[in-house]
């Protein structure tokens, strides 16, 4: 079994694919996140409900998110307090 | 920073470098930036070396995508379903406001502009010093895309001091 993880991680012979799969993943995590919590705006969800089914503080997610999402979406406030979703 | 001994060529070969990075979803910029960005500034002995010898912006971003995409194949990880399923808002572009670093090997790239410059007593740095320095690192992800289009960095610098003899002649 350790020998068939091995092989589908790459093996030993080429760790360089493995290593830049791993540079390819995060870059596209990225990318993933920042369509998905578009996405939950779009559709109305508060930064807080979004924060708390990513897993991390309302915060953290407003200051990665919310200035590209606002310039993208002008005048569109999802978020906005009292609001339900 | 080495940077103030660079010329308006260079400059702008890093500036799309940067420009690049961004718009591919490059969390650093890479050596495979630089060659992108020599290819997309498009001046100079550097570009028309590459560009002589069938090297193409659109050739070297296809080879670097296909790269990343075949390093996520090798761990089961499919970038198509992924890009095929995540719809409309799914985009590699980094944001204007973040600030993308240099790699470690882009470095690298610009500190051996700088030295084949000097050693050819070039007196300033253009982007045909900043390609010597991408096809120093053999090892690096820029040769790795050259070799896929077919072309060796041998080849490239005996086409570069050519059109350079060329250009003094």
């Amino acid at each position: 079994m350790n020998e068939k993880t091995r092989t589908r991680v790459g093996g030993p012979e080429d760790p360089r694919e493995g290593l830049e799969a791993v540079v390819a993943l995060r870059r596209t995590l990225e990318a993933l996140e920042a369509a998905q919590v578009e996405n939950a705006f779009i559709v109305g969800w508060s930064w807080a409900k979004i924060a708390e089914v990513l897993g991390v503080s309302k915060q953290a997610v407003h200051k990665k998110h919310a200035k590209r999402i606002r310039d993208k979406y002008p005048g569109e406030s999802p978020g906005r307090k009292g609001r339900r979703e | 920073m080495i940077f103030n001994r660079f010329a308006r060529e260079a400059r702008a070969c890093v500036e799309a470098a940067v420009q690049e990075a961004r718009e591919l979803g490059h969390d650093s910029i890479g050596d495979e930036d630089l060659l992108m960005g020599m290819l997309r500034a498009g001046e100079g002995v550097a570009a028309e070396t590459l560009s002589s010898l069938g090297v193409t912006l659109d050739g070297a971003r296809e080879e670097s995508e296909r790269m990343a995409s075949d390093a996520l194949s090798s761990v089961g990880i499919s970038l198509e379903d992924i890009r095929r399923e995540a719809g409309e808002a799914f985009d590699m572009r980094i944001p204007e406001g973040r600030r993308i670093p240099f790699s470690p090997r882009a470095k690298k790239v610009l500190e051996q502009a700088l030295r084949q410059s000097v050693r050819l007593r070039d007196n300033r740095i253009d982007a045909e010093h900043i390609l010597l320095g991408i096809l120093n690192d053999e090892d690096g992800t820029a040769v790795r895309i050259l070799g896929r289009l077919g072309v060796s960095p041998e080849m490239l610098v005996d086409q570069l001091f050519e059109l350079r003899g060329r250009e003094a002649g």
